[in-house]
């Protein structure tokens, strides 16, 4: 009996070496974002969808670091080199920021998990505004460079690396103003005093609804799925893509990510993969993606850096040319 | 009239068993989240919210809300009885709550708290149910300028009077300022004053700065006077509480003054913080005898406290009405609403009145019994004062250096806390005012940020706070209130002339 | 900081020595601000400006306390803090500090037991047990507070990880 058992301890210990690890202490969820945020969001939904499924044994704490627009969470777990049980929530900041900022980490002071979902972008204009379609915005922007004001969450950030973007493809200029949230900047463009935001689904679809904003084109590549109707009869599905519109910029998108410290071991890396693998296929995700218009898209591994890589490359060209890159 | 319809409806919702318990719980754990430094009204509402994942909405917010009423009364507690503010919005309350105190009158000084603080809330509730839609519309045309002429209102109400050294006051409040601009700029997106050092990114966090300016800052003079609190000699009988209560009629003016502050500031968002010291520096300024402000006025703690918390009601009603957060726990509650499925927004009133409804029931009752829960501790509240100094010193210490970790999980935290304290402590005793300082540090960055946003929609031109009815009359206002100790001389002398004119005897 | 004589410091000196140190404070945000640009852009204030005034006026207001501290001859006389209270303030102080060590070595709970439990019988002049007791009771509510009720971590030390608590 005994001979047994420790044969079959020695078989399964041969048998899977990738799967050894497994969390027995708490699990800290780092938040690069203040309570209430976007990722706050993120990483509080995959904290319930693990507690209700028991997807993990260990518990999860999780803590918000959202100072210096996400930069301290970031610091702070890539202090933590190899620690496996730092998980640390963001968005494409990660790789943004220390391009952007003098802050003292690196991007590569982090090991990619997983990208869970695409948010995405829309050009949102008030309620009451004349802009009938994007056409019309866009030739009123030609038209008069620099009239148009776009407000945004934080500088130098997804929002503002967007609106230049766009000033570029469609070759005029805007005046761009640093909201601390994308909320803040939904509430000004609800009461007329910017002229138009690029926020994401979530952030504006309140305002929608009463009418107070309207989309007028999504950075997509193809239109939102069908969906019941928000307003006056429209819903997410009729609004335009941007590229329909005849502006030449198809697809700007932010992926909610995951990521561990630097040094973590390849059996970490599996375990939280195979983790958030189960979370995205559960219904409750499902509904959080609905729910806030999010795309899903599950990347991992080579997928993921490749996502990275390419994403990174298109912006730096956006940093270059506003001379934003740190040296 | 409609909207009484629709109240009756939410009391009906919400007034069961299931939801007083859940009331009683929330309050419960808000009074502690509130009285331990380090976890504030925010964290407390989202660590709760996993736990209402599988509740129904309305229970949910039930709980949330008053976990947050609760968590505004608990931060005035310590702020009185220790002068370390549990919340940065009870800061205001230690300058008053604090030496009346220690004169003995701690029952006292808790009860003005608690019920000002109680009538601020319903006040803000009753508000909400009567002028929802007009309010809304009212917030929506705050922009930048009319927040930076907000800012600078509530500086003007504050400042202006500064003790006897003016350049201590300066020195004071431009450190404030300074401590505020440490960390990312929003703005620009880079990084100011943080010299190389990692733990300066994420900024000075204001609640370190409280925590050892008034916290440690206080236990050292303490000590020096030696280690004990004056409160000690005064016995607690529970009849104090009661004659308390005939005493607040005659703070009617304050608290109503403030309680339209309050309501102000937390709609428009601007936040109770700086609603709690705003209504402080109007009251000191309208005062008949400000001389006694900051030695124990019980004007001076009826204001901040009816301002904080009219103001926290109030910041409920932009949430639901626009979906804008009125404040950082506001914030975490409208997280919780699209985690529930519910959207946030304009919307909210028509679709789901039961819930809109059912919170803003709640709203009334979960005050009226976080009122009543508060005033019942308040003997036991008192009583603390009453344990040796050499046991309640130390716990004091470990709760506030605990709170620094929490902050951040940083231990940088803590010795900021030491260095702060050392300097609260020579500041206090080298007549340096605190006070600037810690409302510069509130305000500073949020006045920067609206101050440079307006720039930019001007392009550089300062006419913009001038250039509507709305943001110039703010500013107008605030350099009446700046002007104001001059026109109160100069109204002094000319009564004081013509009263010498008709009996030159009793003129001089 | 200087003292004027052995046995105490006098409130001029401490005044001397704030003004120095707040006008050192008010130097360094002047150089952080230039390092970031102090300018007035077509769109308004760099990000330097405001940083730099607010280090130039530290730096003046400090000045004019130098000057009031050095003029007011009622300061060199009064004393800002003598043996006889200094001994209470360091008393509890070395202590702090002691703590802030500890906490860092051993982490946050294991450092407050031996705080509490010290504090209560230096200051206090309680019996041992009666100290360990309290430190012990204050160290478990913590944890049951912010770790179980919470999910606030503190910071832990090498001790509860050989008991196994993380």
């Amino acid at each position: 009996m005994l001979k047994y058992l420790s044969v079959m301890a020695l078989a399964s210990a041969v048998a899977m070496p990738a799967l050894a690890f497994e969390p027995n202490r708490p699990v800290e969820f780092v938040v690069t974002s203040g309570p209430g945020g976007g990722t706050d969001t993120f990483a509080r939904t995959v904290q319930s969808i693990i507690a209700k499924h028991k997807l993990m044994d260990a518990p999860v704490v999780v803590t918000n670091k959202g100072g210096g627009s996400g930069a301290e969470g970031f610091v702070y777990a890539a202090g933590y080199k190899g620690d496996p049980y730092k998980l640390t929530f963001g968005t494409n900041n990660e790789y943004l920021l220390p391009s952007v900022a003098a802050v003292p980490y690196k991007a590569e002071d982090l090991t990619p998990v997983a990208a869970m979902a695409l948010d995405e972008f829309l050009i949102w204009v008030n309620g009451k505004s004349d802009f009938s379609d994007a056409a019309s915005f866009v030739q009123r922007a030609k038209a008069k460079p620099g009239s148009i004001q776009f407000g945004g969450s934080q500088s130098k950030d997804t929002d503002q690396i967007l609106v230049s973007s766009l000033a570029e493809a469609v070759g005029t200029e805007f005046r761009y103003i640093p909201f601390k949230s994308g909320g803040e900047a939904a509430t000004q463009l609800a009461g007329g005093h910017i002229d138009a935001n690029v926020n994401n689904p979530n952030e504006n679809r309140g305002q929608w609804q009463a009418g107070m904003v309207k989309p007028l084109c999504v950075f997509r590549p193809e239109r939102f799925p069908e969906s019941q109707p928000v307003y006056d009869g429209k819903g997410w599905h009729d609004i335009q893509t941007c590229k329909e519109a005849g502006i030449p910029l198809e697809n700007y998108r932010m992926p909610r990510t995951v990521w561990l410290p630097a040094g973590a071991g390849e059996d970490v890396v599996a375990f939280y993969r195979d983790v958030l693998q189960k979370v995205s296929k559960m219904p409750e995700w499902q509904e959080y993606l609905e729910k806030t218009s999010q795309t899903d898209q599950f990347l991992v591994s080579d997928e993921f850096r490749g996502y990275v890589q390419k994403d990174k490359e298109a912006v730096t060209k956006v940093l270059e040319h506003e001379g934003w890159l740190i040296k | 009239m409609e909207n009484f319809g629709h109240l009756l409806d939410g009391f009906a919702t919400v007034i069961s068993g299931h939801h007083l318990i859940i009331m009683v719980v929330g309050v419960m754990l808000g009074i502690l989240v509130g009285v331990l430094p380090g976890l504030g009204a925010p964290n407390g509402v989202s660590l709760l919210l996993p736990l209402t994942f599988t509740m129904d909405p309305v229970s949910a917010i039930v709980l949330l809300s008053c976990m947050y009423w609760g968590a505004l009364f608990g931060g005035s507690t310590t702020s009185i009885l220790f002068n370390i503010p549990g919340e940065p919005s009870s800061v205001a309350t230690t300058f008053d709550g604090y030496p009346m105190a220690r004169s003995g009158q701690a029952t006292r000084a808790l009860t003005l708290a608690f019920v000002s603080a109680g009538i601020g809330a319903i006040a803000g509730v009753v508000m909400i149910t009567l002028l929802s839609s007009w309010v809304a519309g009212f917030a929506l045309q705050f922009s930048s300028p009319e927040f930076f002429a907000v800012y600078c209102l509530a500086f003007a109400s504050f400042i202006g009077m500064g003790g006897n050294a003016p350049a201590k006051t300066l020195v004071s409040m431009m450190l404030g300022f300074a401590l505020a601009t440490i960390g990312m700029d929003t703005i620009s997106g880079g990084l100011r004053l943080t010299f190389g050092v990692h733990d300066l990114i994420k900024g000075v966090s204001f609640l370190v700065a409280v925590m050892g300016l008034f916290g440690i800052g206080e236990l050292l003079l303490t000590t020096e006077e030696g280690l004990r609190f004056e409160g000690i000699k005064t016995r607690i009988r529970p009849l104090d509480v009661l004659r308390t209560l005939a005493e607040i009629p005659r703070h009617a003016v304050a608290i109503g003054r403030s309680v339209l502050i309050g309501i102000w500031m937390g709609i428009t968002p601007a936040g109770p913080t700086a609603a709690s010291f705003m209504a402080y520096g109007i009251t000191r300024r309208f005062a008949r005898n400000a001389s006694q402000f900051g030695k124990g006025d019980p004007s001076g703690i009826v204001s901040p406290e009816s301002a904080d918390h009219s103001a926290g009601t109030s910041a409920l009603l932009p949430m639901l009405a626009l979906g804008v957060p009125g404040s950082a726990t506001a914030a975490v509650m409208m997280g919780g609403l699209m985690i529930w499925g519910l959207t946030p927004g304009p919307m909210l009133f028509i679709e789901r009145p039961d819930f809109v409804w059912g919170l803003i029931a709640s709203m009334y009752l979960g005050n009226i019994v976080a009122v009543l829960l508060v005033l019942s501790t308040v003997p036991l509240y008192a009583a603390i004062l009453r344990v040796p100094f050499a046991i309640i010193g130390p716990i004091i210490v470990a709760v506030i250096f605990s709170g620094a970790y929490q902050i951040a999980n940083s231990t940088f935290d803590m010795w900021l806390v030491l260095i702060f304290g050392v300097a609260g402590y020579v500041f206090k005793k080298l007549e340096y005012p605190i006070a600037p300082l810690v409302l510069a540090m509130v305000l500073g960055d949020k006045a920067e940020d609206a101050f440079r946003q307006s720039m930019l929609m001007s392009n550089g031109s300062l006419s913009i706070f001038w250039s509507n009815s709305l943001v110039a009359s703010i500013m107008g206002l605030g350099i009446l209130m700046l002007a104001w100790p001059l026109i109160g001389k100069v109204m002094g002398l000319r009564n004081h002339v013509r009263r010498s004119r008709q009996n030159p005897s009793t003129a001089s | 900081m200087s003292e004027e004589n052995k046995r105490h410091l006098s409130r001029r000196a401490m005044e001397i020595a704030t003004a120095i140190a707040t006008a050192a404070a008010g130097g360094a945000i002047c150089y952080g601000a230039i390092e970031i640009g102090i300018g007035w852009t077509e769109t308004g204030p760099a990000p330097g400006y405001f940083p730099f005034y607010v280090g130039l006026l530290i730096i003046v207001g400090s000045l004019a306390n130098l000057v009031r501290a050095i003029s007011i001859r009622d300061w060199n006389t009064e004393i800002f803090l003598d043996i006889e209270h200094a001994r209470p303030i360091l008393a509890f102080a070395l202590p702090l500090v002691g703590f802030m060590i500890a906490t860092l070595l051993l982490g946050l709970y294991v450092a407050t037991l031996l705080y509490v439990s010290g504090a209560m019988i230096w200051q206090g002049g309680y019996r041992w047990w009666v100290a360990t007791l309290g430190g012990v009771a204050v160290a478990a509510a913590f944890y049951c507070i912010f770790e179980v009720a919470f999910q606030v971590p503190l910071l832990k030390g090498p001790i509860e990880g050989w008991l196994g608590i993380y």
